[in-house]
């Protein structure tokens, strides 16, 4: 059986099942919902850093975009969900498109630009000038949208898709392609890459996903002030995630995220206090001790993870 | 109206001046983006509060006080966390979230030690400083409270950090372009690899800029509560990205060039907000992406990597 | 016949009174959200400390009086920390709702981090206990699972200082207004009240100078260079309490005296705006007058001074200010305890109906509670005051506005 078809079974599928079964065990839906999104966002980063090596600081300004893209659909044009969806989406990849001269620019620079984007697209949105058209600072609030049950089912769908995508990613020449690409871009292009077509393939892909992710989290929420949807947490959680699973696989960031996000939610029950200095520790440790993720233990044991 | 825009820019940009150069020192020289630079410029600025509060020691001193603790706090820093994340696959990039780690780490510490409230420093005090020393220089008594130049009436404070702005300026220019120490310095800045290579001792000369780097923040800090309004705990993240902005607009590893970066930025933000207020906090992320898109190396131009 | 009906009656009162003790619950659960962290900390911990004071009371007593079961119950707090994060706050607020399953929801402080509740409690069909979130678009008709307990909303929350403005202005001279607000929800929404009601006002009193800032700004020098150059006798500044210390710090230094001075915080958080701003830059400067320094005939809970005492008590080794926000959380807790003893039942609906119905009738050390019919709070509104210091230095806050509330005379144009 081809490794994708492999792959799809064996990580896809149960993790889409136990979060479709999970709602009927576990009241919270809520808190299952923002698993699902930064499961999302964590493979989100995954396609774009662990596959290409460049790190958007900014991430969240695309899931702002798909968040307000779905938005001002539902509020002006009075669309349904399900249609503005792909609205916000395609804002965000509008937003990535916009950006991509960023990529003239070399690491550090590329990430410090790219969260300054994201900063000023809050700064755009929360004008009050512009109250008519984005609401300014007094937040979106979208009645008769609201619809928890169906905007999970969506989101699990995006979850579902975005695997596929980057199970895809992992098994194919593209994925391969942008792995050489990271390491080393100036042998990638002699081998015959074509490196800048790849990247910025690969950077619209991981904005369609941050697209969607907004746009399924404001339909879910439906009650927003502009902060929320750009809250810079959003960029950093999905890169610990990403980062403690470990890049360029597809379990890494999945693991990232059920071990981290849910200590981040058990441990923001029990002792909030100190909370913030843990896993400000934690996020240190990190870096220092484990920069390739949990996997990369795994790797080095010889067990080769999807 | 125009007039009081340009001057007051220039002395606020000058107070930013200040805030990137210890930023720039370590971007330049590590290249590693250090994402807590806000929050040791709030440490400085708690550092002045708890002086003034329990010793009544006047700011001016206590900017002195500043540098040199927190020098005395970046060498053991440095050893601890560098090293180590240099050996590492993706450095740059990694140093992006350590430092934001150490951020929140700061922040957290503090907040728990000192609580969220808003804390300030009477105003007064560094126009007691300033006139102070006018009075040397004019002979008798100088009145305190707002100065006057060219015919426009400013802050104390304003003025005072301009001052203390410009001398760190010549204090840094003179490190770098007079003494060993500094033009070790400067090889570390230009390659890095090369300058390993002819056995210079790399890490204690980054370790030198990271403490005088956080030095310098810990000194910006001291004028924070008189410039920014008020400190808190919380107040880091914003200074940095905007001292991101800066020292990029000038030019990396050049520390005149985050004076015309400090400058620029600052009569910018004034013009922004006596013509378009609310637009005003767009104005150092507009500026951050149009200097990288059009002029990458900034506007006094080193070269810069490009991928 | 009307005596089988009594009869039959008596005889249900008598076996539902038994059946409803019997099943009374051990405990009522109270779920609520606080920020011990983050940009709204300062406003949410003492909010937080106030209600948790009520409670403790309660519980000493032996419990809060419910009507439904005719008995004392013991209140269970449970109390979670959003860190200011409101991706974090809804969550925790449906931890409360469908984990904890409480029995009474109650938001945490402020507009944004209240905001996220609103739908979530809407979609529980659970009665969201409003305590200082005051964004008019909170309250629609559609939903009527939400009350605001403590402050007035904000678009109605400025009407005593436009009022002064528009009625008592002219004959002082006050014509040209200078309005600088910060753009969020609260201080926005009340720039826009204060437009609003000028302008319907007809009273020849004018808006020379309108700008909004991002809530973040903390320089206002070239900004007040502006105002003073647009000649205006009366300034007002709305913005959050960071705002108004780096705002009246940069009046201070600027040497600049305007003749009418008014901003929010001073009356608000005056500890922390002495301790920040000083009492020389807060001398003639007009502030919303709170129930701190108004001693309402308060029919009900403790008196300011009671509660002040309380407080102090308690709390004496707390970093947490005692001022107005401490007030707020203590009042909500006197709402629910008289909510409590008129309920018929702990259904959610019926805690709204028995919560409306002390509109205008209960009288705490807030002021007289008022819900509008959408569940926005038009009573407890804050009157005009200005600080005067006297020979001590030591600040008054002399109440100017409306007259029958006045206890000075206000100091206009200021020396």
């Amino acid at each position: 059986m081809p490794r994708f078809v492999r792959h799809l079974l064996l990580i896809l599928l149960p993790v889409v099942v136990i979060f479709a079964i999970l709602p009927g065990i576990y009241s919270n839906h809520l808190l299952l919902f923002n698993f699902i999104i930064f499961m999302t966002l964590a493979q989100g980063i995954n396609v774009i850093y662990g596959f290409t090596g460049y790190l958007p600081f900014g991430y969240v300004g695309f899931f702002g975009a798909g968040a307000y893209g779905f938005s001002l659909m539902a509020l002006h044009l009075h669309t349904p969900p399900l249609v503005a969806l792909p609205v916000g989406a395609a804002a965000a990849v509008a937003l990535a498109l916009l950006l991509t001269p960023l990529f003239r620019l070399a690491g550090a620079y590329f990430s410090i630009a790219n969260l300054a984007a994201a900063l000023a697209l809050l700064q755009v949105v929360s004008n009050p000038n512009l109250e008519n058209i984005t609401k300014g600072p007094y937040g979106i609030s979208l009645s008769g949208v609201f619809n928890p049950t169906l905007s999970y089912a969506t989101a699990l769908a995006i979850l579902a898709l975005t695997l596929g995508l980057v199970i895809y990613l992992r098994n194919s020449h593209f994925g391969m392609a942008l792995k050489a690409i990271r390491e080393d871009p100036i042998s990638a292009g002699m081998a015959g890459i074509n490196v800048v077509r790849e990247r910025i393939i690969a950077w619209l892909l991981s904005a369609l996903i941050a697209g969607f992710a907004g746009g399924v989290f404001a339909w879910n929420v439906s009650v927003f002030y502009p902060e929320t949807v750009f809250n810079v947490e959003f960029t950093i959680f999905a890169i610990v995630f990403a980062l403690f699973g470990g890049n360029a696989t597809v379990t890494g960031p999945i693991l990232g995220v059920v071990i981290l996000y849910g200590i981040y939610n058990a441990v923001g029950i029990s002792t909030p206090q100190y909370f913030q200095l843990l896993y400000g520790l934690l996020i240190m440790g990190l870096v220092l001790f484990l920069p390739n993720g949990l996997v990369s233990l795994l790797q080095r044991w010889g067990i080769d993870v999807p | 109206m125009f007039t009081y825009s340009l001057m007051a820019g220039v002395l606020f940009g000058l107070y930013f001046t200040l805030i990137g150069l210890g930023l720039n020192l370590v971007f330049g020289v590590m290249r590693i983006v250090n994402l807590a630079h806000g929050d040791f410029l709030m440490l400085g600025a708690f550092l002045a509060f708890w002086l003034f509060t329990l010793f009544a020691v006047n700011p001016v001193p206590a900017v002195a006080i500043a540098f040199v603790a927190f020098v005395i706090v970046g060498l053991p820093l440095y050893y601890l966390l560098v090293p180590r994340l240099l050996r590492a696959k993706d450095p740059e990039m990694l140093s992006f979230i350590l430092f934001f780690g150490l951020s929140q780490v700061i922040e957290a510490v503090t907040t728990i030690a000192f609580g969220t409230s808003e804390r300030s420093i009477p105003g007064d005090q560094l126009g007691r400083a300033i006139a102070a020393v006018a009075g040397v220089f004019v002979g008798h008594k100088v009145e305190t409270g707002p100065v006057e130049l060219l015919g426009q009436t400013f802050p104390a404070a304003w003025v005072a950090s301009g001052i203390v702005s410009g001398f760190a300026v010549l204090l840094v220019y003179l490190y770098l372009y007079r003494t060993r120490l500094g033009y070790l310095t400067r090889a570390v800045m230009d390659n890095r690899d090369e300058a390993i290579a002819t056995g210079i001792d790399v890490h204690r000369i980054s370790a030198v800029a990271f403490g005088i780097g956080l030095g310098l923040a810990a000194a910006a800090g001291v004028f924070a509560p008189f410039m920014l309004g008020s400190i808190t705990p919380a107040m880091g993240a914003e200074v940095t990205v905007t001292s991101f902005a800066v020292i990029v607009i000038g030019s990396l590893g050049n520390p005149l060039g985050t004076v015309l970066g400090g400058v620029i930025y600052g009569i910018s933000y004034m013009f922004m907000q006596s013509y378009y207020s609310s637009w005003a906090n767009l104005l150092p992320y507009v500026l951050l992406i149009a200097i990288l898109l059009v002029r990458p190396s900034g506007l006094l131009g080193r070269r810069v990597r490009r991928a | 016949m009307i005596r089988l009906s009594v009869f039959a009656a008596l005889l249900a009162s008598i076996t539902t009174a038994g059946a409803r003790a019997a099943d009374a619950p051990a405990e009522i659960k109270l779920g609520t959200l606080y920020a011990s962290s983050g940009r709204y900390a300062s406003i949410s911990m003492p909010v937080h400390d106030g209600l948790k004071l009520w409670i403790d009371q309660k519980n000493a007593e032996g419990g809060v009086y419910v009507k439904a079961f005719d008995k004392k119950i013991p209140i269970k707090l449970v109390a979670y920390d959003d860190q200011s994060s409101t991706a974090t706050a809804a969550t925790l607020y449906n931890q409360l709702i469908t984990q904890d399953k409480v029995d009474i929801l109650v938001a945490d402080s402020g507009s944004v981090l209240t905001s996220v509740a609103v739908p979530i409690a809407r979609d529980h069909k659970m009665f969201l206990i409003d305590q200082t979130g005051t964004g008019a678009n909170f309250f629609t008709a559609d939903n009527p699972y939400v009350a605001l307990m403590a402050d007035p909303i904000s678009s109605i929350w400025p009407k005593p200082l436009a009022d002064f403005l528009t009625h008592d202005g002219p004959g002082l001279g006050i014509k040209r207004i200078a309005m600088l607000y910060a753009t969020n929800d609260f201080t926005g929404t009340q720039a826009t009240a204060v437009r609003k009601f000028i302008k319907e006002s007809n009273s020849g009193v004018e808006l020379v100078f309108d700008e909004g800032v991002p809530t973040e700004t903390s320089n206002y020098t070239v900004l007040l260079n502006n105002i003073r150059a647009s000649n205006p006798d009366a300034v007002l500044h709305l913005g959050y309490a960071s705002n108004d210390i780096a705002f009246l710090r940069n009046v201070q230094d600027s040497g600049i005296k305007f003749k009418f001075l008014f901003s929010i915080y001073p009356g608000i958080e005056t500890e922390l705006l002495e301790k920040n701003v000083g009492n020389k830059a807060l001398n003639y400067v007009f502030t919303y007058v709170t129930s701190m320094d108004i001693a309402y005939k308060n029919e009900f809970g403790m008196s300011l001074k009671e509660y002040s005492d309380a407080w102090h008590k308690k709390y004496a080794d707390s970093h947490v200010e005692f001022g107005f926000n401490s007030i707020a959380g203590y009042t909500t807790g006197l709402v629910l305890e008289k909510g409590l003893a008129t309920a018929d039942s702990l259904e959610q609906l019926e805690l709204r109906k028995a919560i409306f119905s002390l509109s205008g009738k209960l009288k705490t050390l807030d002021g007289t509670f008022e819900l509008d019919a959408n569940g926005g709070q038009i009573g407890e509104l804050t009157p005009l005051g200005q600080f005067i210091a006297g020979e001590d230095d030591h600040l008054k806050l002399v109440t100017v506005w409306p007259h029958e509330l006045a206890n000075g005379k206000l100091v206009y144009p200021r020396p």
